[in-house]
């Protein structure tokens, strides 16, 4: 199992490298001016495109360029982003942690709620339980993001006043910035508890309440959907008939011998959902205006802040293989019968 | 010669086969047929429907004056009525603006759903907004569908080293989400429709290409291959004549059923500005202009419900029909999913 895991590591790099090569390649349809104003710094700079020409060797041919950069790279030097007016690697370190709380708290409610209702279609099968969850289920997952956190936003923020945006109260965040209260990890509702202040870690997690309830929404569909048709699958099979034959109780024949082999499946779903996830994050950080990655990422794609958008095209590259990585691991513990070649 | 088929006892025909029966007993399969339909009515009747509110640049492009723009364009006996409907100018797409006023207007008998900020006429926009949409679908999966063919097909028939480079170049897409590769792309094409949706479909290509080449490669292994083989027939002949056609349908079907997906994409690069032109009807765009109208206007929670809730529940149903009609004919494929 480790020479497994170190070969797929050793495969990690080749996949950035690709990823790279594939977004420097687009880039290319950019004539060297365009380029040339993505790594401007100042209005000095953006004046004399001229100079950043010369010195990213714009103008010469791609495998130059390309080399140009990667050598930057590996320095540790992800280029300079427009859209935050700092270093890319500067940004992405102080946004991760705001979307990967946001992250974190939607992918369990997904994925249990998910489970949940697959497993509900599956025992009540072609009943009104099946047919409700499954109407849900598609309704949920035509919903665009964005329509969804736009009628949330309408009724719950707008209307009824529940739920605020942005990630915590005003003065908690006044508080944060500062420096009355420590951000240790950047996610807020652990540093509240580490602060000792349970306020903001409450003021925090309301504010979840929506994102959390979009996203569960629009992607809980497709766990359901796996988790009920290899379910029904796993009832049909010999062994659960036996298992029903010896007398066993309904529920235990459900849960215990039906489901856990029913679940490995979604294993592998719920590897690309996070890979899915992200671009969920991204327009839920929109329009619950959170200042995660999303409200950096989504504008510096469209004003072609090329090094912002390598850096985070990287980063997601990088979780969605590491997410695929966990995903082969994982089947190893929950289902003994697969071997790592 | 008399058809074999015809004759032949027990040959059923599609309409008798056990699939379609499962797709006809499918109670969401008809919800599905139903929205759909409905869109289609409003895309192909939007230039009769609109008639009375066509922007000026259209009615000129048609060459019909307002006055009687209204009956030409709903008899059918007028050739102006097949232009508009079927090869109608670009103008027609154009939401005509009843104001310059920033503020939405309610709705009013002129205007059923409302009037935009900037004075847009959200019914128009809704209207010919599904044509937009069909438009985008259709040709998207149109361009996904020519990419994996090409690269499905090559990797599929050659193997080799060339299927291994293509195949890790599906990985590589896939690795990245998919709105995320889009957005970047239609920001470096530029705005505009066709950008925009060769962006999306260079981000949606990969699965198919990967469909493709696992169904050549299962068509390959069957017995009527070797034949045709020994018989003589040429790699080429083998493989646009026995292999492709034979592999070739589950893709198109699937991809085809995708438009829900691919709407879900536009409409939400069009929500952040990466789309067609200012003022199309274009029902992603038209929530985006809707966005200052939306939390808490004025302090008057919802007054301006009309602007977002339109446009918004047009591409969620939309969705929903292509989702519940790719529903129903994934599950009449696969015997295992029920």
């Amino acid at each position: 199992m480790t020479t497994f895991i170190v070969r797929r590591l050793l495969q990690l790099p080749i996949v950035l490298l690709a990823i790279s090569l594939l977004i420097f390649g687009m880039m290319q349809f950019l004539s060297p001016e365009q380029r040339a104003a993505t790594y401007a710094k100042t209005e000095q700079q953006a004046k004399n495109l001229d100079l950043i020409i010369r010195q990213y060797n714009l103008d010469k041919g791609f495998v130059v360029q390309y080399t140009t950069w990667l050598k930057a790279v590996l320095r540790g030097d992800l280029g300079y982003s427009k859209q935050s007016h700092e270093p890319v690697l500067d940004t992405i370190r102080k946004k991760l942690p705001v979307s990967a709380e946001l992250a974190l708290y939607m992918f369990f409610p997904t994925l249990l709620f998910g489970v949940w209702m697959g497993t509900m279609a599956a025992i009540h099968r072609d009943r009104f339980v099946d047919q409700a969850v499954r109407v849900f289920a598609i309704v949920g997952w035509s919903l665009p993001t964005f329509v969804l956190a736009i009628w949330m936003l309408a009724v719950f923020y707008g209307y009824l006043k529940l739920f605020g945006i942005g990630r915590a109260d005003d003065s908690i965040m006044v508080e944060f910035a500062k420096g009355t209260l420590k951000a240790y990890t950047g996610m807020i509702t652990i540093d509240g508890i580490l602060n000792g202040r349970w306020d903001v870690t409450y003021s925090a997690l309301k504010r979840l309440v929506m994102p959390v309830a979009t996203y569960t929404i629009v992607a809980s569909a497709q766990i359901m959907r796996v988790l009920r048709s290899s379910m029904l699958d796993v009832l049909n099979s010999d062994y659960v008939r036996t298992a029903r034959a010896k007398g066993l109780p309904e529920r235990a024949v459900n849960l215990k011998h039906a489901r856990r082999n029913a679940i490995i499946p979604v294993v592998t779903i719920a590897g690309l959902m996070f890979a899915f996830m992200l671009e969920g994050v991204f327009f839920i950080e929109i329009i619950f205006n959170i200042p995660g990655l999303g409200q950096w990422a989504v504008p510096a794609a469209i004003q072609l802040d090329f090094p912002a958008v390598i850096g985070i095209a990287l980063l997601t590259g990088l979780v969605v293989s590491v997410a695929n990585l966990a995903v082969d691991i994982l089947y190893g513990i929950i289902d003994p019968r697969i071997s790592f070649q | 010669m008399s058809s074999p088929d015809r004759d032949a006892p027990g040959r059923e025909r599609w309409y008798e086969s056990k699939r379609f029966r499962r797709f006809r007993r499918n109670p969401l399969a008809w919800a599905g047929v139903v929205i759909l339909l409905f869109f289609a009515g409003l895309a192909v009747l939007a230039p009769a429907l609109t008639a009375d509110r066509l922007p000026r640049g259209c009615l000129r492009d048609l060459g019909l004056v307002r006055s009687e723009a209204r009956t030409a364009l709903r008899t059918p006996a007028n050739p102006a009525f097949w232009r508009a409907t079927f090869a109608p100018p670009a103008s027609c797409y154009k939401i005509p603006r009843v104001s310059y006023s920033p503020v939405p207007k309610p709705p009013r008998a002129k205007y059923p759903l409302g009037i935009a900020s900037g004075g847009y006429d959200i019914y128009y926009g809704i209207v010919w907004g599904a044509r937009t949409s069909f438009y985008i679908g259709v040709l998207v999966v149109g361009i996904v569908l020519v990419i994996a063919t090409v690269v499905g097909g090559l990797a599929g028939l050659f193997g080799g080293w060339l299927d291994n480079l293509l195949m890790r170049l599906v990985d590589v897409v896939y690795s990245i989400p998919g709105l995320v590769l889009a957005m970047v792309f239609a920001s470096i094409f530029g705005r505009g429709l066709i950008k925009t949706m060769i962006a999306i479909a260079l981000v949606a290509w990969p699965i198919y290409a990967r469909m493709l080449r696992g169904n050549i490669l299962q068509v390959k292994a069957q017995d009527y291959i070797s034949a045709a083989h020994a018989v003589g027939a040429g790699h080429l002949r083998l493989f646009f004549k026995h292999i492709l056609p034979n592999a070739i349908g589950p893709m198109i079907i699937l991809a085809s059923l995708d438009i829900g997906a691919i709407v879900i994409t536009a409409s939400t690069l069009a929500f952040l500005g990466l789309g067609a032109d200012v003022g199309y009807a274009d029902w992603g765009q038209m929530i985006s202009f809707a966005r200052s109208w939306i939390s808490n206007p004025g302090g008057e929670p919802l007054k301006y419900w009309f602007v977002w809730f339109w446009p918004s529940m047009a591409i969620a149903l939309f969705v929903l029909g292509w989702n519940l009609l790719g529903d129903a004919v994934r599950d009449a494929l696969d015997p295992r999913s029920r």
